[in-house]
């Protein structure tokens, strides 16, 4: 009980102290002065398995993207899909040079392990990866190599920003705690100098980094937070960029989003499991970073940790020999931590939604409590079956895709007609634009 | 009694709450998110492109019937509004409330003051001592000694900032910058900038002279120790970079052959060559007549010191200062400097590319006597 209440007493500071430094502190904006001027061979990942719903939205923007042809190859990750995938990818293709899909027809299921090939096939210093219901805007390429000028980033996150809020209460739900992770918590530990967490979609790698590092690990199921302690661990450093949005699907059914949240937190508890000894003993992290980067591995762990607290609290008012002890204190020391607990996680989407100028979503904060129980449900639940597996080998959870529901042309570049064939090939080194209509010189 | 009170009031604050998040949802309901600009693109000359761009619309529409003076066409924008005129000439001491439209040559004289945006379709020039909102220009444009634009200004052809002028947002131009000693602005873009005392006579510096220090170091490196090199403190990250714990100064010239992160400061000897991309946790001083192939980042100050050539970028948590005879230049894409503090240009100076600060990229005056007497005279590589 007393350590429960503890470990959840620091969460919640931590909480607290993020949102009020992501209000406080000014983040550093060195790297944007330098976009369009870092301009390295790219390469952008998609993995895709039956996407054919949303495949032609990504690979639109991407094309539409302001990077120079030259230097950029979109890699399309046909994952033995069976639907119209193939096709969709097969008619980019023909269209745009750069394009070069790579159909896996067998092997390991997942995306880890779709990366981990078709990584070697890829050219590019930088890696760049997008989830295939993903919409980068033209700006996003730029952006995201930007912060490679710095030697020691070894990758670089951008920021996740729902488009279909309005489908669900779920869907408006999630976009607050997208808002909350992004803007306050993301934003908050990069500027105060902790690495950020790569999140494996809207972000980038260095190819030679992610070599050093040996790749993807196939067997993790959160493969970019795998990743992410892996570079920590060899003293490189994981980059934030706010500014680098881009618009994803968020499930919009209790069900689809369960199963997403079963699959992180698995893998990301395996992360825990596999690298806090390592962590605690690294060589090149300071003490507050070895401490930040547990607390964040860990996370998952605050929810059977409150619900401990509950029952906990149940007995204590319960049983009789709770009444020795002087009663009142002790409830309304654990309810007012409680109290103080819970409200940390809707304190930092407060922020977040302030930051965003989002102050109708805001309004929907108390309905955050819905996603709150279930979110502690969902965790609880995944948690039980990893340690079970853990335990007696049996019943872990596999990997699991993300349902889509958008149908082609839903997306919010929707009605944009696609260059025909044989466009002119665009260079966009230029930084400068031409006076009158608009063209670049 | 009392408690049924309370439990209503209780049930009426918390029923608030889920009325205020109900009607939300019923706004949002339906809809997908507009909160991003999905046509947005970085470009350097925004404001001016933007302002140019919206101009067209504007004058777009058929101007009024009055007139404010022969061969001067008013139109109505809102508030404000804009005359449209062929040449023009200002007296000094003039006052503007209006936007202004020249349709061939401008220019003012001293001390006048412009409120809103200038555009100039010919070649421009503002008198010294004026004070300015905005200028586009078409062609060449020249800023008077202490000359102030609020924002921005830009030109197609070759923009001389004269001495002491402040510019407090964005210079832009096509074709070149010239940034007098006391001129000031927040950044600065175009395909070549140059402060005063411009020497184009090739300077040579030797990449290779004796006693250079290795990083990494092959096997003597322990013979390094000496120039302040310690090799026991280097490590691989993997992927061709090196981390260095603590400070590496090496007052021998040096010669890094892969990116380097160094968790402290560093500063090298004259004529070092740096291939690789180099970070610094405090300070960087790169020794005179140096090459820097990489791009540097320092979390404190950077110095370069004279006759630096660099051809990547430059990033400073703190102040920044370019030396005299500093070159950045590479081919393909531009290069690029930023300072969170001040930047500092001295004289002969020539930055293809950009510079900018969060503070202010400010020119100085290097002596002549300096600029003769430091230049790297040795022949080599």
């Amino acid at each position: 009980m007393v350590l429960s209440m503890l470990l959840l007493g620091a969460y919640a500071l931590r909480h607290y102290y993020l949102g009020y430094t992501r209000m406080h502190l000014e983040h550093p904006r060195e790297m944007n002065e330098f976009v369009g001027f870092v301009m390295p061979r790219v390469t952008v990942l998609v993995p895709m398995h039956n996407e054919e719903k949303v495949a032609h939205d990504i690979l639109q923007a991407l094309v539409k993207c302001d990077y120079d042809w030259e230097l950029l190859e979109v890699i399309p990750i046909n994952d033995r899909s069976t639907d119209g995938t193939r096709g969709i990818v097969e008619d980019f293709a023909r269209r745009y040079p750069f394009v070069k899909p790579y159909h896996r027809t067998e092997g390991a299921g997942g995306k880890p392990a779709a990366l981990a090939e078709a990584s070697r096939l890829a050219t590019g210093e930088i890696f760049l990866l997008f989830d295939a219901d993903y919409v980068p805007g033209p700006a996003v390429l730029k952006m995201l190599t930007a912060p490679f000028a710095d030697p020691e980033v070894g990758a670089v996150m951008g920021r996740v920003v729902p488009h279909n809020i309005g489908d669900s209460v779920l869907s408006v739900l999630l976009s607050l705690e997208r808002c909350a992770g992004y803007q306050s918590a993301q934003q908050a530990r990069f500027n105060l100098g902790f690495t950020a967490q790569f999140g494996g979609t809207v972000g980038g790698v260095r190819a030679s980094a992610l070599r050093a590092v040996g790749g993807w690990n196939p067997e993790s199921l959160t493969e970019d937070t795998d990743l992410t302690m892996a570079l920590l661990l060899n003293g490189w450093r994981t980059a934030y960029v706010n500014r680098a949005e881009c618009y994803e699907e968020v499930p919009r059914s209790w069900a689809v989003r369960q199963r997403q949240l079963s699959r992180w937190v698995t893998g990301h508890t395996e992360c825990l499991h596999n690298y806090w000894p390592d962590l605690a003993q690294a060589r090149f992290l300071s003490r507050r970073e070895k401490i930040d980067a547990i607390f964040l591995l860990g996370m998952y762990l605050t929810a059977p940790l409150i619900v401990v607290g509950w029952v906990a609290s149940l007995v204590l008012f319960f049983i009789p020999s709770a009444h020795v002890v002087p009663v009142l204190p002790v409830a309304m020391l654990i309810i007012g931590y409680l109290l103080f607990s819970n409200q940390a996680t809707f304190f930092e989407i407060g922020v977040a939604a302030l930051l965003d100028g989002t102050r109708t979503r805001a309004l929907l904060m108390p309905l955050s409590l819905l996603n709150f129980f279930a979110n502690t449900g969902a965790i609880c639940s995944a948690l039980g079956r990893f340690y079970w597996h853990r335990v007696w080998g049996s019943g872990g959870d596999g990997w699991y895709k993300t349902h889509r529901t958008r149908q082609g042309g839903e997306g919010p570049d929707a009605g944009a007609a696609p260059e025909p064939a044989g466009a002119a090939r665009r260079s966009v080194r230029g930084l400068y634009y031409a006076d009158g209509g608009g063209e670049r010189g | 009694m009392a408690f049924l009170l309370f439990a209503l009031l209780f049930l009426g604050v918390l029923y608030l709450h889920f009325f205020f998040a109900h009607r939300a949802w019923r706004t949002i309901r339906g809809r997908q998110s507009l909160e991003l600009d999905m046509g947005y693109v970085r470009m350097e000359n925004y404001f001016s492109h933007s302002f140019r761009r919206k101009l067209k619309q504007w004058l777009d529409t058929p101007p009024m019937a009055q007139e404010a003076g022969p061969g001067v066409r008013v139109y109505d924008h809102g508030r404000e509004r804009i005359y449209v005129t062929g040449e023009v000439r200002y007296p000094a001491g003039r006052v503007e409330r209006e936007m202004v439209v020249s349709e061939g040559p401008f220019a003012c004289g001293p001390n006048c003051d412009f409120q809103n945006e200038v555009m100039v379709r010919g070649d421009g020039e503002v008198g010294e001592g004026s004070t300015l909102q905005a200028i586009a220009a078409d062609g060449t444009l020249r800023l008077g000694e202490g000359v102030t634009i609020r924002r921005w200004v830009d030109a197609a052809g070759k923009l001389t900032i004269e001495a002491d002028t402040t510019i407090y947002s964005r210079a832009t131009s096509r074709t070149a910058i010239a940034f007098l000693p006391g001129a000031s602005a927040q950044s600065l873009f175009a395909p070549e900038i140059v402060t005063e005392g411009r020497d184009d006579e090739p300077a040579e510096v030797s990449l290779w002279p004796s006693g250079v220090v290795l990083i990494p170091h092959n096997e003597d490196g322990t013979a390094q120790a000496e120039s302040g090199y310690d090799s026991a403190r280097l490590f691989s990250m993997g992927g061709g970079t090196y981390l260095y714990e603590g400070n590496l100064e090496v007052t021998a010239p040096l010669h890094v052959r892969a990116s380097l992160v160094v968790r402290g400061s560093f500063s090298c000897g004259g004529e070092s060559l740096l291939e690789g991309d180099l970070k610094a946790y405090g300070k960087i001083a790169i020794g005179q007549g140096s090459m820097v192939k990489g791009n540097l980042v320092a979390q404190g100050d950077l110095v370069l010191c004279p006759y630096v050539y660099f051809q990547g970028l430059l990033q400073a948590g703190g102040e920044m200062r370019i030396s005299r005879g500093g070159r950045g230049v590479r081919s393909g894409l531009p290069v690029a400097a930023h300072a969170t503090g001040v930047l500092t240009l001295e004289s002969n100076v020539v930055i293809y590319g950009k510079v900018s600060s969060a503070e202010r990229v400010l020119a100085v005056s290097t002596p002549m006597a300096w600029l003769q007497a430091g230049r790297p005279k040795a022949g080599g590589q």
